[in-house]
């Protein structure tokens, strides 16, 4: 599993003599972004490209040719991405800290929550879609987005206040305590779910 | 003699094309081609054999294992070549041999770069850069290097300029030498697996038409040549196809000794060429090939 989580740097060799660079550009030309944005940008960095590498199918007849059960390449995708998003972040923060911009582990912490949210639904859908339609996807995900978004800010006009006060009445340890827990147990799932699907993938 | 692939009434179906009770044996030790025209179901075949595809029904064994728990073990004993580019074409042969050699335990860093040397391949240029004979090379190359002791390769000749075809097929003459190597190939170049196929498996449309050795089809198979009043029901049911014009017929026989008996003298028998086979088949009207 190593060797899988390890093939992703030797893939990415120029992106990630960019990564720092990038992290810099951000810090420099979008001073008033939230180190939140910043630090969610770095984790899914590596992870992100990996899928666009191993997205096409050569890769993954090249993978399932080599000595590696479907299942090993799964986990590793999985557990890889953790790794990098950890690594990435540290990297981000010690860049952040020296330009001096404020961050503090929360800002991480969500980021982290968030990335796990993305990557759950993400990667399952890069197991069933081709390269090429998730851009389509993701522009039909927009467009749903922007069609949805005025009845669920109706909806949530009607009932803020007792959403808002359902999250008060939370102390903040357990505010965030749950969210965790939600992004992770997203997370979790998202991996049996892509383990199910590329069990049954067709090459 | 022991079998290294055995597919027992294997079948897999898709939309528009079904590999259909697939019977096959591959022998331990020999060359074995495997030929069959376009989309007549050869690279789902070897699909199979790789588990990059799974049969709706029957039995695929490798090394007499099943894949089911056994994959990494039947993985690592095997070589691919495919027949197009499966390697990440913008990386150099140093970092793919960084992917891939740790990838078995049997990697032998030495054979590697003997074989990169042998094959002139160059070690810093990116794979996209490769013709296509280097790419196969360079596969070739990571299957020998892990000491595979079956090697599938799909389509390897194909594309190639002649001159490389022949090195490559005494490339392959030369790693057979040791009799610890089983190879697999496919090919639609016939004349290769006359130099070095000790076994033929002939598939078309999807069903295998026979799997023998190299010599028996040799001795079963022939063209007939004779005049047209020879034709009538009973001679007619030796060959596979028939054609007919003003000067005689031609025809495809799978039992020769039996032509021989029946028509002697009468008609012409001619060795038939894989590529004689393979056209005759193709026009058939019964597959009792």
């Amino acid at each position: 599993m190593f060797n899988l989580i390890k093939k992703d740097l030797i893939i990415q060799k120029t992106q990630i003599i960019l990564f720092i660079p990038l992290i810099i550009f951000l810090i420099l030309f979008a001073r008033d972004i939230s180190p939140i944005f910043i630090f969610l940008v770095a984790g899914a960095y590596i992870s992100a490209n990996a899928y666009v590498y191993d997205g096409m199918v050569e890769s993954n007849i090249l993978l399932n040719s080599l000595p590696y059960t479907r299942k090993l390449i799964v986990t590793s995708r999985y557990i890889g991405a953790m790794v990098y998003m950890v690594l990435s972040m540290a990297m981000a923060g010690a860049v952040l800290y020296l330009f001096d911009y404020s961050y503090d582990m929360m800002d991480m912490a969500i980021a982290a929550g968030l990335f796990f949210i993305f990557a759950a639904i993400a990667f399952p859908l890069f197991y069933i879609l081709k390269p090429a339609y998730i851009g389509v996807v993701m522009f039909i995900g927009m467009i749903a987005l922007a069609i949805g978004f005025q009845p669920a800010a109706r909806f949530l006009e009607r009932n803020l206040i007792t959403i808002t006060d359902f999250i008060t009445s939370l102390s903040t340890t357990m505010l965030y305590l749950s969210g965790a827990a939600i992004a992770i147990g997203l997370y979790l799932i998202s991996w049996i779910i892509s383990q199910f699907i590329y069990q049954r993938k067709v090459f | 003699m022991k079998n290294i692939v055995e597919f027992k009434n294997v079948t897999k179906c898709f939309k528009d094309f079904s590999l259909e009770n697939i019977n096959l044996q591959i022998k331990q030790g020999y060359v074995t081609g495997f030929v069959g025209a376009n989309g007549a179901g050869k690279s789902t075949t070897m699909k199979l054999m790789m588990n990059l595809l799974q049969a709706d029904t029957g039995e695929v064994k490798i090394f007499g294992m099943d894949y089911a728990g056994n994959e990494k073990e039947i993985k690592e004993r095997m070589g691919f070549v495919y027949d197009s580019n499966v390697f990440y074409e913008s990386l150099n042969l140093k970092d793919i041999r960084r992917i891939i050699a740790p990838a078995y335990k049997n990697w032998d860093d030495k054979t590697f770069y003997n074989y990169i040397k042998i094959f002139e391949l160059p070690l810093n240029k990116a794979i996209k850069t490769f013709s296509k004979g280097m790419q196969m090379k360079a596969s070739l190359a990571m299957a020998l290097s892990h000491d595979a002791e079956f090697i599938m390769m799909d389509e390897p000749t194909a594309g190639l300029d002649p001159v490389f075809r022949r090195e490559l097929l005494d490339i392959l003459q030369e790693i057979m030498e040791d009799g610890r190597r089983t190879l697999f190939f496919s090919t639609h170049i016939t004349s290769d697996l006359e130099r070095i196929a000790d076994y033929i498996t002939f598939i078309q449309k999807g069903k295998i038409l026979f799997n023998d050795s190299m010599q028996n089809v040799q001795d079963r198979y022939a063209l007939v040549k004779g005049s047209i009043d020879l034709l009538n029901q009973d001679t007619e049911k030796l060959f596979i196809k028939t054609e007919r014009s003003s000067y005689g017929f031609q025809a495809l026989t799978n039992d020769a000794a039996e032509v021989k008996i029946l028509l002697g003298d009468r008609v012409v028998v001619e060795e038939a060429t894989l590529e004689d086979i393979m056209f005759y088949a193709k026009g058939a009207k019964h597959q009792n090939v």
